[in-house]
């Protein structure tokens, strides 16, 4: 029941998004710009530490169409890491409204964020955050094992992403025995495991050499000329100079209207 | 999830090693004092429905205080409803050996040893028979000990017996008894006319219990003990001797459960940034249960398949040993076997409980934070 009802809302909601859409599109831009992903409207987040609000984050507004790879730029404590976790669902904004594909993050009932983040959101940390007690092969599978995805399937699938990303002999490696890129890389294979509708990249080359650094580069803009979403937050000029658009975030504020 | 689940288990050897260790010390603990209780049920089930047909009657000073004779045996018969009577000498055959696994020399009416020994039947020669003095009927117990045959010489007292039957295995007191005639045994002991007790058989569609309180009433200096009595008192014994064993076997058992979870709490602990990880990529809540649940199952599971096997063995080897003695203390059944089992598998997951309550509770942005 609740599950239909979830689905008719986005449904309605996509449907919006698309008029929203063809409006800017009939307002004369030349080009077909690609769909709208994901809108950020006064997104917030304060945290109570001991009794004193932190403002985290006070307001984030943002748009990301699909095939993006969006550089997000800030000083440490900016509220990087904050935003990226209130799109990805792991924490709950305290104000304003995230929509993703269509469907507004922040009344998705907890019950439904597991699901919602195997489907559409894919993350890559700083510190690769790999199962330390599976093999590669098995980290990129773990995450189509939460979907249901049949075995057999995902063990191909599983290889298929690991050799894209040039890892077909490290299949069957530990984390311990693989380099930092390798690591990252594997970490990059599993965020695309449920070809999620968006990447969110926390600092992914913080703790890589440049060469490294500039293979990750790389692989994130081949993904995203192919029409993968991603959203990369970084200290790096170098990386966001890759980048098809940069934002700044200053003191927990970020917005692309001009 | 059950090879991330074994995976879990086998990446911490040590520890898991030792928490298996635990609950199946537990388990150990459970199977050897089960099993005593067990046998020590059974002897008393099949005492039981041995001679649950008789009601016996004392004097009412008791067992040794002497009083009942021979001649109170014509006043219970004459009680109405009494079938038959026949008393009985009981002496215990060697003094240290008291108690349900000690032998005991039964004189008894030698035309009444085969009703009085119903429905317990002869593995080989015949009952006693009215003339016989010096010939003797053993339980399979005595036999297996003496190494007795059928002609066979038996000391009893210093005088050779002759054997002249041998009674089938019961797992009753009956394994452990020396059946001797009732004059025989008065001699041998020097009693003159005095009776153990009275053992008296109701007519049919008589009622044992209100039989039992008639010949109580009617026959002056007895006391009488009921079929139903002497279980409601046996039981009582018996029900003590079972909550010691029980629950010093479960107290070990607990100490393993406490095992686990503390080797729970630990890992989950530990591995808190991994739930983390597990959440970002979309695991459900159940997802993590399981994987904990499962993990804290799972090494119930094995302690509880170790202590089995371990206990089993025990078992096995303490009861060879005993043999020599002719004691048997312990009794195996499938029933304790799957009791023992299920409660390993219990104490595992309910010792997991809590620990996997506090990993699946976890906000996933914490959990990813912590180091
Ligand atoms: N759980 C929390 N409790 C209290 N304060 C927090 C918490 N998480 C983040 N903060 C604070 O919010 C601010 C932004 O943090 P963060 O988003 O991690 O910044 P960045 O990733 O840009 O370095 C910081 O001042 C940080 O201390
Ligand atoms: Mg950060």
């Amino acid at each position: 029941m609740r599950e239909e009802k979830k689905k008719n809302k986005e449904g309605k909601e996509r449907e919006e998004g698309k008029e929203r859409e063809e409006g800017a599109n009939k307002n004369g831009a030349k080009k077909e710009k690609p769909e709208i992903i994901l809108r950020v409207e006064n997104l917030s987040r304060t945290y109570i530490r001991g009794k004193i609000p932190v403002h985290a984050l006070r307001c984030a507004c943002l748009t990301v169409r699909k095939g993006e790879l969006l550089a997000i730029m800030g000083p440490s404590g900016s509220g990087k890491s904050t935003l990226l976790a209130l799109i990805g669902t792991l924490e709950t904004a305290s104000g304003g409204k995230a929509f993703l594909d269509g469907t507004d993050l922040t009344t998705v009932p907890e019950k439904l964020l597991p699901r919602l983040r195997r489907e559409k959101i894919g993350f890559i940390f700083q510190h690769y955050n790999l199962i330390p007690t599976l093999t590669a092969l098995e980290n990129v599978e773990l995450a189509m094992r939460f979907s249901g995805v049949p075995k057999k399937e995902r063990v191909q699938r599983a290889k298929a992403l690991l050799e894209e990303l040039r890892l077909e002999d490290r299949l069957h490696h530990k984390p311990t025995e693989l380099s930092g890129g390798e690591q990252q890389r594997v970490s990059i294979a599993r965020a695309l495991a449920n070809r999620p509708a968006l990447i969110l990249a926390d600092e992914p080359t913080g703790e890589v050499d440049t060469k490294t650094r500039d293979s990750i580069v790389r692989v994130f803009r081949e993904l995203s000329e192919k029409g993968q979403t991603i959203i990369v937050v970084t200290h790096d000029p170098a990386v966001a100079k890759e980048c098809s658009r940069v934002l700044q975030i200053v003191d927990g504020m970020i917005s692309d209207e001009d | 999830m059950l090879d991330l689940i074994i995976r879990n288990i086998t990446n911490r050897k040590v520890r898991s090693a030792l928490t298996i260790c635990g609950i199946a010390l537990g388990i150990f603990a459970v199977i050897v004092m089960g099993a005593m209780s067990e046998n020590f049920n059974q002897t008393f089930e099949r005492s039981m429905s041995v001679t649950s047909d008789k009601i016996r009657v004392f004097a009412e000073s008791g067992v040794f205080g002497g009083g009942l004779t021979d001649d109170k045996v014509s006043d219970v018969l004459r009680v109405a409803g009494v079938k038959d009577a026949y008393g009985l000498l009981m002496t215990t055959f060697d003094e240290d050996k008291l108690g349900m696994t000690g032998k005991q020399i039964l004189g008894m009416p030698p035309e009444k040893s085969s009703v009085a020994l119903y429905p317990v039947d002869l593995k080989a020669g015949r009952f006693l028979n009215p003339g016989d003095s010096y010939q003797v009927v053993v339980g399979n117990n005595i036999k297996r000990e003496y190494e007795l045959e059928i002609g066979s010489k038996f000391e009893i007292h210093d005088k050779y017996f002759t054997v002249i039957g041998i009674l089938e295995y019961t797992g009753s007191i009956f394994d452990n008894a020396v059946i001797i005639p009732l004059e025989t045994a008065q001699d041998l002991y020097n009693v003159g006319d005095s009776l153990s007790y009275i053992f008296a058989v109701p007519d049919e569609r008589v009622d044992a219990e209100m039989l039992s309180k008639r010949i109580e009433l009617s026959v002056k200096g007895t006391s009488t003990l009921s079929p139903g009595e002497l279980e409601v008192q046996a039981r009582q014994s018996f029900m003590i001797f079972s909550v010691i064993t029980i629950s010093s076997g479960l107290l070990a058992a607990i100490i393993g459960g406490l095992c686990v979870m503390n080797t729970m709490l630990m890992s989950v602990a530990e591995r808190t940034r991994e739930f983390g990880i597990l959440k970002a990529m979309g695991a459900e809540t159940r997802d993590i249960l399981l994987l904990t649940l499962g993990e804290a199952s799972c090494m119930g599971l094995f302690g509880g398949v170790l202590g089995i096997i371990v206990g089993v063995g025990a078992v096995f080897v303490m009861n060879t040993w005993l043999a020599s003695t002719r004691i048997v203390l312990f009794l195996i059944t499938p029933r304790l076997i799957v009791i023992a089992m299920l409660f390993a598998l219990l104490i595992g997951a309910l010792s997991g409980l809590y620990p996997a309550y506090r990993a699946s509770k976890m906000s996933p942005m914490e959990a990813l934070k912590h180091a």
